[in-house]
């Protein structure tokens, strides 16, 4: 079964090394989630070319 | 002239009217003080205001005056700076709690270059907590918009754009990692740079993401813009990553015809469906009037910058919050609460996106390259939408998708261009019929800032918006 928002959050804070209060844990949830729906719309991109570099202007 | 009249002049009239001592840098430090006193308790643009030491250097400013000592571009002109930056023996908050105590013991090379030329620091302003944007409770009060104190004044060098359209400095320099320069810019009817990467030193700048970090120029004036960047860019040795290219003389250009210049309207922002109409409507205003001086239009595709918003939180969150790891496993509780739980989020993106947006941003800068080989400026409004609401942008998250309407697309107009690593400049471009400011950004090729500024003074000087002034700031 896969896993809830607020559980995906619960598992992955304690990895990362930071607490997270029960308060807020829905709306870490919703951010976290939303960010990776958003990020989601690069998987359509062809990257197969592109290095991740630093951009020095001045190099170009 | 009045007293209170000397705090309404530019940074270059102030700096004119001392050389030529129409007045004194006593009576103009004098000026603003009394109306930080006046306005900032409703305004709260200021963390720290440097009375003491602003009238020191200002009757210092007037012995060499007196003396008839060799006057720098900047003389006796009472510049603040958002409290991201570094002042020796003097609190550097970063907006946050966090910082409530820190002073540290060297000016960052933007303040002692200030300094250098001439310019008092009158102190340090508000900005969102540790420069990021959303604050819900800003430790040191709600900068308001003097343009409708209801309003956000944009983020995060809040405080920056709130002083300059209130008149409570002569300049400043803000920050912008994604915008937050330009931004506030835009919200308040000034003028905000964002240097070419590498243009500026970022020594003594606390960072938020060291990819896109920028210091930023803001101020009343194109002009004004011109003289601040030029103080302060150039090669500094504490600071590696800074160009070693020479520093232009960015006034040079000012006043200069622009008939020819090739201009490109982005087409992908001005179609945006979520585009406030009015906003829309002033920047096809804008291009009219850039047709009338000459430039050429053309309207411009960059098919990536759509999801710059996107890619920008992608990289900048998640740098800044592994930048900040020790305050989110240690000090997390003193963060505001929209503050921890953002880099709390960021902090959990997996590595493979993080690698995906650093590459789309690479993709994204060869898009933008390619659109500057058709044109020397392009085009776009600074922000999609007016000012919103205070409480629009610091309210709780409704859901996922609340997150997303609120926290991405703005965030494409301005993030494309530190993300791309270019300068872009916001200025007063009009307002909607509800008075509220909309700004107008030019983009441009690397190290064009005088470009830029020859676009931009020509806009400036052919519309009259920068010379209104904001409700309740004017005596």
């Amino acid at each position: 079964m896969a896993l809830s928002k607020e559980d995906r959050v619960r598992e992955l804070a304690p990895l990362v090394g930071i607490p997270i209060m029960e308060s807020e844990l829905a709306e870490v949830a919703d951010r976290f989630d939303s960010l990776l729906q958003e990020l989601e719309c690069l998987m359509s991109l062809d990257l197969a070319d592109i290095q991740p570099v630093t951009i020095f202007p001045e190099e170009e | 002239m009045a007293r209170d009249d000397l705090a309404f002049l530019s940074a270059a009239e102030t700096a004119e009217a001392i050389a030529t001592k129409q007045v004194s840098p006593v009576d103009v430090v004098q000026a603003y003080l009394a109306r930080i006193e006046r306005l900032d308790g409703q305004l709260h643009a200021y963390i720290t205001v440097l009375r003491d030491e602003a009238l020191a250097a200002a009757r210092q400013a007037e012995q060499a005056l007196n003396r008839g000592d060799e006057l720098r571009p900047l003389f006796g002109v009472p510049v603040a700076v958002k409290d991201q930056f570094w002042t020796k023996g003097i609190l550097t908050t970063n907006g946050s709690r966090v910082y409530r105590d820190f002073v540290p013991s060297e000016d960052a090379t933007i303040v002692t270059r200030l300094k250098e030329a001439g310019a008092l620091i009158l102190g340090k302003l508000n900005l969102s907590e540790l420069a990021m944007g959303g604050t819900q409770q800003p430790p040191y009060g709600i900068p308001r918009n003097p343009w409708d104190l209801e309003r956000t004044p944009g983020e995060s060098s809040s405080g920056s754009g709130v002083a300059l359209a209130a008149h409570l400095c002569a300049a400043s320099v803000g920050e912008d990692t994604g915008g937050s320069g330009r931004g506030p810019a835009s919200c308040c009817s000034v003028v905000g740079l964002r240097p070419t990467f590498t243009r500026v030193s970022r020594y003594g700048m606390t960072p938020m993401c060291w990819f896109t970090d920028a210091a930023s120029p803001m101020t009343k004036t194109v002009r004004d813009c011109a003289l601040i960047l030029g103080a302060i860019a150039g090669y500094d040795p504490q600071d590696p990553s800074t160009s070693r290219k020479p520093v232009p003389d960015y006034t040079a250009l000012l006043g200069q015809s622009i008939r020819g210049r090739r201009v490109g309207l982005i087409r992908e922002l001005q179609e945006h469906d979520d585009m406030h109409p009015e906003v829309r409507r002033a920047i096809d205003d804008a291009l009219g009037v850039l047709r009338q001086l000459g430039a050429e239009v053309q309207e411009i595709s960059i098919p990536l910058v759509a999801l710059a918003g996107a890619i920008f939180v992608g990289v900048a969150d998640t740098e800044g919050a592994g930048a900040r790891d020790e305050i989110l496993r240690r000090r997390a509780a003193e963060l505001d609460s929209a503050s921890r739980t953002r880099l709390q989020a960021a902090a959990l993106v997996p590595a493979k996106v993080y690698n995906r947006a650093m590459k789309a941003r690479v993709l994204l800068r060869q898009q933008f390259m390619q659109a500057l080989q058709q044109v020397d400026i392009l085009v776009s409004a600074t922000m999609p939408q007016p000012p919103p609401k205070h409480n629009a942008l610091t309210a709780p998250f409704r859901g996922a998708e609340d997150v997303r309407s609120r926290f991405f697309f703005r965030r494409a107009y301005t993030g494309c261009y530190p993300l791309a690593a270019l300068p872009a400049i916001s200025i007063p471009g009009g307002f909607t019929s509800d008075h509220l400011p909309i700004g107008l950004q030019f983009g441009a090729r690397p190290f064009a800032e005088a470009t830029l500024l020859q676009v931009a003074y020509a806009y400036e000087q052919a519309t009259p918006w920068h010379t209104r002034r904001a409700p309740g700031t004017e005596g």
